[in-house]
């Protein structure tokens, strides 16, 4: 009993934000994951901007919180706020809109820069029913992608592919970095709150910030 | 006008800002709605019947482990219970720094039972109480449910007085510093009762809850908005932004909430009222309860505005809308203690914790606010700030076209009509005000000579008929009988033959 203690039987809770431009999809992938409906105006659903979800991984409960952030520039600012303690983030960019992905490329580096490499990141480009209107090409989305050290997804919320995948692969990633980290520990049955506290706004407007290390370092 | 439909939705009667106990002075909330005077005599009554009830129980259950000592082992081996032997293996393998609690989590804290508490009620000084009206029911409460536990119980209830004993001695201390200690004590216990419980995590969340609740009901006063912070100017300062910005309009923030609609605005002044009653709460858990409770409305009255669930683009800028419109009481101090005192796991994934991170966003976001968040050009949003407009007008335009005053100008910007008119307005009456100051320095006027000529006519009255001052003649009639001789002499009586 002793090694196990809090292993065998212990209940893995993580936070995964879920950051991209206004209408590339967020909300809609959420609501297919959880509660597969899209575009469902008879939705019970009352808000789509929290949700969870628990699943069971190789015998071990997982359960996910999926935090839906405000994607309107005038909210940009806030992001930090959002993020800080995430155990993932899904950044989502629309495939026919190239603004969007370039909003993607924006995130990863404001997220490498505030959070290191702690944080399981997800580049997902949704709406792949539409792919006649295609602006962003697979191969470039990939490629960039690996250099920054995250896993590329290609979803459609519409016809709800890849997204069972997608989260269930980032599942796995962050409970790997959490044995990792436990391991590191030694025993470590929960976070620690501290870096919870005293997180403040950063100011400075991430497009403004030269491309550093993340990119080069792939 | 407007103003007015603006501000529609938070009733308060009269009768609810009275006195509960009905004696006519106003009650606060701060007192359970009673006023101060019949808060004193309850608090005191509560107070003296909390001291006496609490050390009952500590009594007894002091007896009662003594008992189960006695009676598990006839020789006393200082290691008892399932904590004990978790922490002889806990101590050798532990590496973190868990250097302010720790020592109470040795048997050694155990101490033995006071003396005071057997022959008198006398409350012990060594705790400092911040009494009040829940804190009495909120012991017993922990009592009761440790009870439940059975000795696991009785060990966390010694804990965390021995924790509140530590605290109590700790006065100098920075909020930081404060909030280290707490959580500290917070992963102590989750760590023990993890081991314990053998994993149930959701038995031991609530065991943490209860404690949360007993500990922070204890310490909220000496924690909350601490003098060694700059909370307090903060809360000030947010008071003062809100206040500077009651021109923000629901449109201007993009709020997917339609107030016409009956249900959306009673959803509105509900979440209104949830938010400002976070104030009043003192457990973490119960603040953020309140905030759970407020964004629950939002959620409803974007549901039926837009009949489709609200996404987090929905309702970040209706939570900043209904901050705006509540302005709650210390707004910054309340986040700060949460914040620092809050069992973390609440905050770092659960539901409460998405909904208190995106109260932490609006009050960024309202700090931070400017002519770009509200899409405005930098005049109008300096405008807007200094007073000399307000954006209300434009809402109103059709009152003022159809209004038919001002017949010639209609085809002219309706807020340049309300602009003349008001200007008429005040034309009108600067002029009406000016009479009144002309009517009063007249009445002044005539006042004054009005005193002055009755002076006048007293004055010549008097000089006409001099006063003269006779001496005096007359004197009582037995005043020194100095006269006595001068007196007829007394009447006798006559007869009279009839
Ligand atoms: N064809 C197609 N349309 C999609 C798909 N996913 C979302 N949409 C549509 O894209 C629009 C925006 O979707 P949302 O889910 O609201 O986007 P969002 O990212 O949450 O947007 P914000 O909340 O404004 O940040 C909606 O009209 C959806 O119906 C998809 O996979 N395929
Ligand atoms: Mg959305
Ligand atoms: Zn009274």
């Amino acid at each position: 009993m002793a090694a196990g203690g809090a292993g065998s039987n212990k209940t893995y809770s993580f936070k995964v934000v879920l950051l991209g431009e206004g209408c590339v999809g967020k909300t809609s992938l959420v609501l297919r994951y959880c509660e597969n409906k899209f575009n469902d105006k008879h939705i019970t659903t009352l808000q789509a901007s929290f949700l969870t979800k628990k699943l069971n991984i190789a015998g071990k409960r997982v359960n996910l919180a999926i935090w839906d952030t405000a994607g309107q520039e005038r909210f940009h600012a806030l992001g930090p706020i959002y993020y800080r303690d995430s155990n993932g983030a899904v950044l989502v960019y629309d495939i026919t809109d190239e603004d969007s992905f370039q909003k993607v490329k924006n995130w990863v580096k404001e997220l490498r820069k505030m959070l290191g490499n702690e944080i399981c990141l997800c580049i997902v480009g949704n709406k792949i029913d539409l792919d006649k209107d295609r602006h962003v090409s697979v191969d470039e989305a990939e490629r960039y992608a690996e250099s920054v050290g995250a896993k590329h997804y290609h979803t459609s919320a519409k016809l709800n592919k890849g997204i069972e995948e997608l989260f269930l692969d980032l599942c796995k990633r962050m409970m790997e970095n959490a044995q990792a980290d436990e391991r590191l520990k030694g025993n470590g049955s929960s976070q620690s709150a501290s870096s919870w506290r005293g997180v403040q706004i950063v100011d400075d407007d991430p497009q403004a910030t030269p491309a550093g290390g993340c990119c080069s370092s792939g | 006008m407007s103003q007015r439909t603006e501000r529609r939705g938070i009733h308060v009667d009269q009768s609810d800002l009275l006195c509960k106990k009905g004696c006519g002075y106003y009650g606060n909330t701060a007192w359970q709605g009673l006023c101060s005077k019949c808060w004193r005599e309850e608090y005191q009554r509560v107070r003296q019947k909390q001291i006496q009830d609490d050390w009952a129980l500590a009594e007894k259950l002091q007896r009662e482990e003594e008992a189960a000592y006695a009676s598990s082992h006839g020789v006393q081996t200082q290691s008892h219970g399932p904590f004990s032997k978790f922490e002889e293996k806990k101590t050798n393998e532990k590496t973190r720094k868990v250097t302010t609690v720790k020592k109470f989590f040795s048997p050694s804290s155990r101490t033995p039972p006071k003396k005071e508490t057997q022959d008198s009620k006398t409350p012990s000084p060594s705790i400092s109480r911040h009494a009040s009206f829940d804190t009495d029911q909120v012991s017993k409460d922990f009592v009761e449910f440790l009870k439940n536990l059975q000795k696991p119980g009785r060990e966390i209830h010694k804990q965390c007085r021995a924790f509140l004993v530590n605290m109590s001695s700790k006065k100098d201390i920075s909020a930081e510093e404060l909030s280290e200690c707490v959580q500290d004590f917070y992963q102590n216990m989750v760590d023990r009762l993890m081991t314990h419980f053998k994993g149930s995590s959701e038995s031991v969340e609530q065991v943490m809850d209860q404690v949360e609740k007993y500990i922070m009901t204890r310490l909220y006063k000496s924690v909350f908005c601490p003098e060694t912070t700059d909370d307090e100017k903060k809360d000030l300062a947010t008071q003062k932004r809100i206040r500077a910005l009651h021109w923000v309009t629901i449109q201007m923030l993009c709020v997917s909430m339609d107030e016409e609609i009956p249900e959306v605005s009673e959803n509105v002044v509900k979440a209104i009222t949830d938010i400002i009653e976070m104030d009043s709460k003192r457990v973490p858990r119960d603040k953020l309860a309140c905030i759970t409770r407020c964004s629950k409305h939002i959620f409803s009255a974007i549901k039926i505005t837009k009949n489709e669930p609200a996404s987090a683009d929905d309702f970040l800028p209706a939570l900043i809308y209904i901050v705006l419109k509540a302005n709650p009481p210390r707004l910054q101090s309340n986040i700060q203690y949460i914040t620092r005192f809050c069992n973390p796991s609440r905050l770092m994934t659960g539901e409460d914790g998405y909904y208190f991170t995106n109260l932490c966003c609006a009050a960024a976001f309202i700090e931070k606010l400017d002519a770009q968040s509200l899409n405005l050009s930098p005049e109008e949003f300096e405008r807007y700030m200094s007073g000399q407009a307000s954006p209300r007008f434009n809402s109103s335009e059709g009152d003022w076209t159809s209004s038919g005053a001002a017949s010639e100008s209609t085809s002219i910007n309706p807020v340049l009509v309300q602009l003349n008119q008001n200007l008429e307005l005040l034309s009108s009456l600067s002029s009406r005000q000016e009479r009144l100051v002309e009517a009063a320095h007249s009445l002044q006027a005539d006042l004054l000579s009005w005193t002055e000529s009755v002076k006048k006519e007293v004055n010549d009255i008097l000089e006409k008929y001099p006063l003269e001052i006779q001496t005096c003649s007359v004197s009582a009639i037995d005043a020194n009988n100095v006269d006595n001789e001068n007196l007829p002499p007394p009447l006798t009586p006559q007869v009279f033959a009839g």
